[in-house]
């Protein structure tokens, strides 16, 4: 098999056989998209990995409650940004279930949504080996702008150059 | 390891520590031509491309650089395609010498682990019948940078459940990273048991065992795999890309809170598992590889500060047990996870990796 066809069976893999994903234990996404005002995200949780987080803490709350206890954004200074859970819903990627929240970050007032630090560890509070990967939508590919794993839970995210101009060519 | 399975348990931990170290021994039944001497994988690499089309040769050579040497993987081909000479594409000549590479740089240990390995894939493709790409012929062999007695280079041989990842003449010594697992964790093919990662598996649930008692020796958390192995990075509407050694270069922990129970804490028949299960994992390069990481783990300056830990059920029985070894430079892992194939069973993933080594020190951001 050379690289073409190793690549072909790949493909064929998207539609076909997502349970061998399972081989690897899922993470968690975040996938932002810079507004004028604010930052959308989709906050997407393993349904598998979340289970064990919310065993160890005993929680029972809603997910929306146990979300916004575990994330959060802030401005480099240290000012909390406001948090909203606009709605979740049950979803599966390459045959994983999870939880796929929409979030909105608002900064305070005076605060570029250009810049700020998230906060993160609905999983990775439990589970040592699970990874949240931070991307930023806008651009043609997801651009990746960091991971956090335990014991990191505040990534400093800064909307590049690429994702910026992207956003104005849209709005055009 | 063909029909070697140990039952530990009858004789208590102080005897189980021989027998970790005495069935690391056993396991080394079949001859290794070069130990990991440089000198020795060149002349094979020679041997095998003498037998290659100009095709197959392109194949094989890729330039040492961050991108090729970070794609291996625990994913089988059809998640992570592997780049290389693929091991299955190659005729009897071709696969006598590729051979002949991976004895020269490979433990006897080392060899018959990826031969089993490479039987284990051929094991689950009768059982899934999904195009994921188990296969004992799925595994490749790749040769980065050009090899030399003097400058850097890798070798790097593997495929779904294995990653060898040898640098040759690099700035520091290069074994890792490593990764092994297996799945089924018992097999039998062709008439013959096998349990490929029973030297290693005994020794880390002996390590664990014989710890147990301690409080401290216990680690917080939930692991479902290993902890600094491969990511997958997800590509709305598309195949996600990575699976592959993107997070290198890795931070790991520091201080002193929950890593485990130092080892100069262990009695001494605790420290002997504790070396016992070092040598499981580093017995696999050869010896000319390995050696100089050997002794600069079981340094008295080391071992003062390296951590051994463990989640889940010591035996290793269940899935989320877990055991580590993490010291100033190394970094062991196994974790026990649900089996894929046939998830009422369980498989093991096991790494290896070296806090300052990792690619002979060859490779940065």
């Amino acid at each position: 098999m050379n690289s073409r066809a190793a690549w072909l069976l790949a493909l064929l893999c998207v539609a076909r056989c997502g349970p061998a994903l399972a081989h690897s234990a899922p993470n968690s996404f975040v996938k932002l998209s810079f507004l004028a005002q604010s930052v959308r995200a989709e906050v997407l949780v393993p349904e598998s990995e979340l289970a064990y987080a919310t065993a160890a803490e005993r929680a029972s709350e809603p997910f929306a409650a146990y979300l916004l206890r575990h994330l959060a954004a802030e401005t480099p200074q240290g000012a909390a940004w406001k948090v909203d859970v606009r709605s979740f819903s049950h979803t599966t990627y390459l045959e994983h279930a999870y939880l796929s929240a929409q979030v909105e970050f608002t900064p305070p007032a005076g605060a570029s949504p250009g810049s700020f630090v998230l906060v993160d560890d609905a999983v990775t509070h439990e589970v040592r080996n699970h990874v949240v990967i931070v991307l930023a939508l806008g651009a043609a590919n997801p651009e990746l702008l960091g991971a956090l794993q335990y014991p990191a839970r505040r990534l400093a995210v800064q909307r590049s150059a690429a994702i910026a101009d992207t956003r104005h060519a849209s709005q055009k | 390891m063909k029909k070697r399975w140990l039952v530990t348990s009858i004789f208590g931990l102080l005897i189980a520590a021989s027998s970790a170290a005495q069935a690391i021994d056993e396991s080394c039944t079949k001859p290794s031509a070069g130990n990991g001497q440089v000198a020795v994988v060149m002349a094979a690499i020679q041997d095998l491309e003498k037998t290659l089309s100009a095709e197959q040769r392109k194949s094989l050579e890729r330039p040492f650089v961050r991108d090729s040497a970070i794609r291996w993987s625990n994913l089988p081909v059809g998640i992570t395609p592997r780049m290389g000479l693929r091991l299955g594409d190659l005729d009897e000549k071709q696969n006598h010498a590729a051979r002949g590479v991976a004895a020269a740089a490979l433990s006897a240990c080392g060899l018959e682990l990826l031969d089993e390995i490479r039987i284990a894939d051929d094991v689950l493709k009768a059982v899934d019948e999904r195009k994921i790409g188990w296969d004992a012929g799925n595994y490749f062999i790749s040769v980065l940078g050009t090899p030399s007695e003097s400058k850097p280079w890798m070798l790097q041989i593997g495929g779904h459940h294995l990653a060898y990842n040898f640098t040759f003449n690099g700035g520091r010594e290069g074994a890792t990273p490593l990764f092994f697992g297996t799945e089924p964790i018992r097999f039998s093919a062709a008439g013959i048991e096998y349990e490929p990662l029973v030297a290693q598996s005994a020794a880390m649930s002996n390590l664990a065992q014989a710890l147990a008692k301690q409080p401290a020796a216990k680690l917080s958390g939930t692991f479902t795999d290993v902890v600094k192995g491969v990511v997958v990075i997800p590509v709305p509407g598309k195949m996600p890309t990575g699976g592959t050694d993107t997070g290198f270069p890795m931070s790991f922990p520091t201080g002193n809170s929950d890593r485990g129970i130092l080892y100069g804490a262990l009695s001494p028949a605790e420290q002997a598992l504790a070396r016992a299960a070092i040598e499981s994992y580093a017995s696999l390069p050869g010896a000319a590889i390995t050696s100089p990481l050997v002794a600069a783990y079981e340094s008295s300056a080391a071992l003062a500060e390296t951590y051994i830990g463990y989640a889940g059920q010591p035996d290793l029985g269940a899935r989320g047990s877990y055991v580590r070894i993490d010291g100033p430079r190394i970094w062991m892992e196994f974790v026990v996870q649900p089996a894929v194939a046939d998830n009422t069973r369980l498989h093991y993933h096991a790494l290896w990796r070296d806090k300052q080594s990792d690619y002979g020190g060859e490779i940065g951001h």
